[in-house]
């Protein structure tokens, strides 16, 4: 990889941890909910970024919030939310967007393809979220799918959809 | 084309020649959507000159200028800085040609005013107390010094303007080349950015100018070239070719249109 | 133009001379151990906490305004403590019943929320970016095959991105709102309408700062940060050791 193309990929990483960061902050109403954005720029960073600088993206995340920058969800920071009850969906970040990356590209980036690489993704962020809130907060299984998982399936499946078309729109410009 | 205007008395030979700072030789340079941005441009910068770079919108001087410190690198032709090709030498050639963007915003790479004025310094490996020495001396001179703890973004368009000016001077550049540097600035602000521009020709540095404005610059302008459709088409004295600006689609100064010829802007 | 709420407020306290290396360890330190602490040391902690913020010139009050949405959240955290805690009823209405250790315990976690993101502001708030990230660096370094220059590097970046990204996100949902664009019905075309102008601003913003790294002889091999101990470090890491001490066993 050539230098000015390691800058470009370098940028373009820091760009999504800031996006992953704000997207803690940035919500959009929808029906009575407003939708929390943070977990959708993750897939992007997974599709746009490609398996290695998804990744380091997210790495990078969780290290400025292990710093103490209010960055993790609900502009929360720090060791003890890496390691309390939500910590799993944190560190599933990471697998996550190493499937994903790696389907999509696979899959050749194609609209479809995307769309079942993040599905594949966030399933993983729950297979490592929901044990770790289970084991931490000792609850039952049904208890932990119920508050951890069954809520969230519509609005993942609504920012998936709208992923995949973001994707398709971006990649042209961004030349990845 | 002719490089040379007039008054300037150094040799013509476009090679090497001992004033020659920037040596541009036959160069093109076609967008990878097949827009073809700059068209066999010929040109030779003297030391010291305070070049105005005229042209409508979309004439190519954004594209020349990213040429001048190795940013694009052309598809043909040459261009050589202080004598040597640019390819070759792309470090030494971004410290010789320093380079203010037009979009203020998007060239801050520092948290505070201090870190984005010592950014450069940093890539060059310098020592950290060199670098707080240098950055201190350049905000100083530049009457930024008391905002060295801000945010950079936060601060005033003028202000920025400068910042960006004083992160490219503290690595020494022999030549500063600005992009449209008076767009989005109220009188204040280019008043101030226009008298740091005149401080810096007048302690030796080569000016290039690019606008599509020439009103802020052109009485301090010791040398204008005009830009259509990716070429060059005049090269001369501000007096001898300000009738033919409208031709070329750049709005000539009042005071000139009124036959009071060029005068200072403030 | 839209602040941050971690965002670094220049200042001579303490705190703010205090090395970023030791600093760092100490959040990582104090908000571990107060995860098992009780409500007095809690409290106790406050106080000290309302006094740096003090000392380093940071007015608490009107940070917290600037976090409302983080309030809210805590408020959700401690209505579904208070429901889901069993225990000996408190009130009981409509077959849901609310118990004195669902209060109690729903209280504390949210208080040490509020604690914990605090303590993170005074922080950011008293921490040099270039020191936060060159701690992060110093930290790094002694992992083998970690490149941490290009993290330090991209930590930067990412700081700088949260205001563009703020700003734009406010332009853009301004711009929406001016074409009645908040009537869209469809949830997926709404997230697209708000994310891809705002994406690809960002990413033209990103690519303008990649040129202005470039001509300024952008390497990862750059000059190092440099730390200044204050002096007072022995002090503050005993002082945070004793706070650990009391936050475990008290
Ligand atoms: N990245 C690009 N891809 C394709 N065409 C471009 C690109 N950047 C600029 N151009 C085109 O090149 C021409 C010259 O642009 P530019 O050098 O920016 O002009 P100026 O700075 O004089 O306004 C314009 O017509 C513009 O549309
Ligand atoms: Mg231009």
């Amino acid at each position: 990889m050539n230098t000015s193309n390691q800058l470009k990929m370098t940028v373009y990483s820091a760009l999504f941890v800031a996006l992953i960061s704000i997207g803690a902050f940035i919500a959009i109403p929808i029906g009575p909910v407003p939708i929390v954005l943070q977990n959708m720029f993750v897939l992007l960073a997974a599709i746009l970024l490609g398996p290695v600088w998804g990744i380091t993206c997210i790495g990078v995340y969780l290290l400025i919030g292990l710093a103490g920058l209010p960055v993790f969800a609900g502009g929360t920071s720090g060791i003890g939310k890496l390691f309390g009850p939500t910590g799993g969906y944190l560190l599933g970040y990471l697998p996550a967007v190493f499937v994903t990356a790696a389907i999509s590209k696979g899959l050749g980036k194609k609209l479809s393809g995307d769309i079942i690489a993040m599905i594949v993704g966030s399933l993983i962020v729950y297979a490592v979220g929901v044990p770790w809130l289970k084991v931490v907060t000792s609850m039952t299984y049904t208890k932990a799918l119920t508050v951890g998982m069954y809520p969230f399936i519509p609005g993942d499946g609504i920012k998936i959809i709208a992923a995949a078309y973001i994707a398709k729109s971006i990649r042209p410009i961004i030349k990845l | 084309m002719q490089p040379k205007t007039a008054d300037h008395k150094s040799d013509q030979t476009p090679d090497k020649a001992p004033g020659n700072i920037i040596d541009i030789q036959a160069v093109s340079y076609t967008y990878p959507d097949g827009f073809q941005g700059i068209k066999d441009i010929t040109l030779s910068v003297c030391k010291k000159e305070f070049i105005l770079l005229a042209g409508k919108n979309g004439s190519g001087k954004t594209t020349l200028l990213r040429h001048l410190n190795g940013l694009v690198l052309p598809d043909s032709g040459q261009i050589l800085v202080n004598g040597k090709k640019i390819n070759d030498h792309l470090i030494a050639t971004r410290k010789t040609v320093g380079m203010v963007f037009q979009d203020a915003d998007a060239q801050i790479v520092g948290d505070t005013v201090f870190d984005e004025v010592a950014f450069g310094l940093e890539n060059l490996k310098f020592e950290r107390a060199l670098i707080i020495k240098k950055v201190t001396q350049v905000l100083e001179e530049l009457n930024l010094y008391d905002l060295k703890d801000r945010n950079p973004r936060a601060l005033s368009g003028g202000e920025k303007r400068k910042l960006a000016i004083a992160g490219v001077l503290v690595m020494d550049p022999d030549i500063i080349v600005f992009d449209e540097p008076f767009s989005n600035l109220d009188y204040p602000g280019a008043i101030g950015v226009l008298s740091t521009i005149v401080k810096l020709n007048r302690t030796g540095h080569t000016i290039i100018i690019a606008t599509h404005d020439i009103e802020t610059v052109i009485s301090h302008a010791s040398r204008i070239i005009i830009m259509a459709d990716g070429k060059i088409q005049q090269d001369g004295d501000p007096k001898i070719l300000m009738p033919m600006l409208e031709s070329y689609g750049i709005r000539e100064p009042c005071s000139s249109k009124l036959g009071f010829g060029i005068q200072p802007w403030h | 133009m839209a602040l941050i709420p971690f965002a670094f407020r220049p200042g001579k306290s303490a705190l703010h001379l205090l090395d970023a290396r030791l600093k760092f360890f100490l959040i990582c330190l104090v908000s571990t151990s107060m995860l098992s602490a009780s409500f007095v040391p809690c409290l106790i902690y406050s106080l000290l906490l309302i006094l740096f913020f003090n000392l380093a010139r940071i007015k608490v009050f009107q940070l917290l305004i600037s976090m409302k949405f983080f309030l809210l959240l805590l408020g959700f955290i401690f209505l579904a403590r208070c429901f889901s805690t069993p225990g000996d009823t408190l009130i009981s209405a409509y077959g849901i019943s609310i118990s004195r250790l669902g209060v109690t315990t729903g209280f504390l976690v949210a208080f040490k929320f509020l604690l914990v993101m605090m303590t993170g502001l005074l922080f950011s708030g008293t921490t040099r970016p270039a020191q936060v990230k060159g701690a992060v660096q110093w930290f790094l370094r002694p992992i083998p095959f970690l490149p941490e220059k290009r993290v330090a590097v991209m930590i930067s970046l990412s700081l700088a991105f949260m205001p563009i990204i703020l700003k734009q996100n406010q332009k853009v949902a301004d711009a929406q709102a001016a074409r009645c664009g908040n009537l869209e019905k469809n949830p997926v075309k709404k997230i697209i309408r708000m994310v891809l102008p705002l994406l690809k601003k960002i990413f033209l913003c990103a690519d303008n700062i990649i040129l202005a790294m470039e001509s300024r002889c952008y390497t990862e091999d750059r000059t190092d940060p440099e730390f200044q101990p204050s002096g007072k470090e022995p002090s503050f890491l005993l002082g945070s050791l004793i706070l650990a001490f009391v936050f475990i066993v008290l």
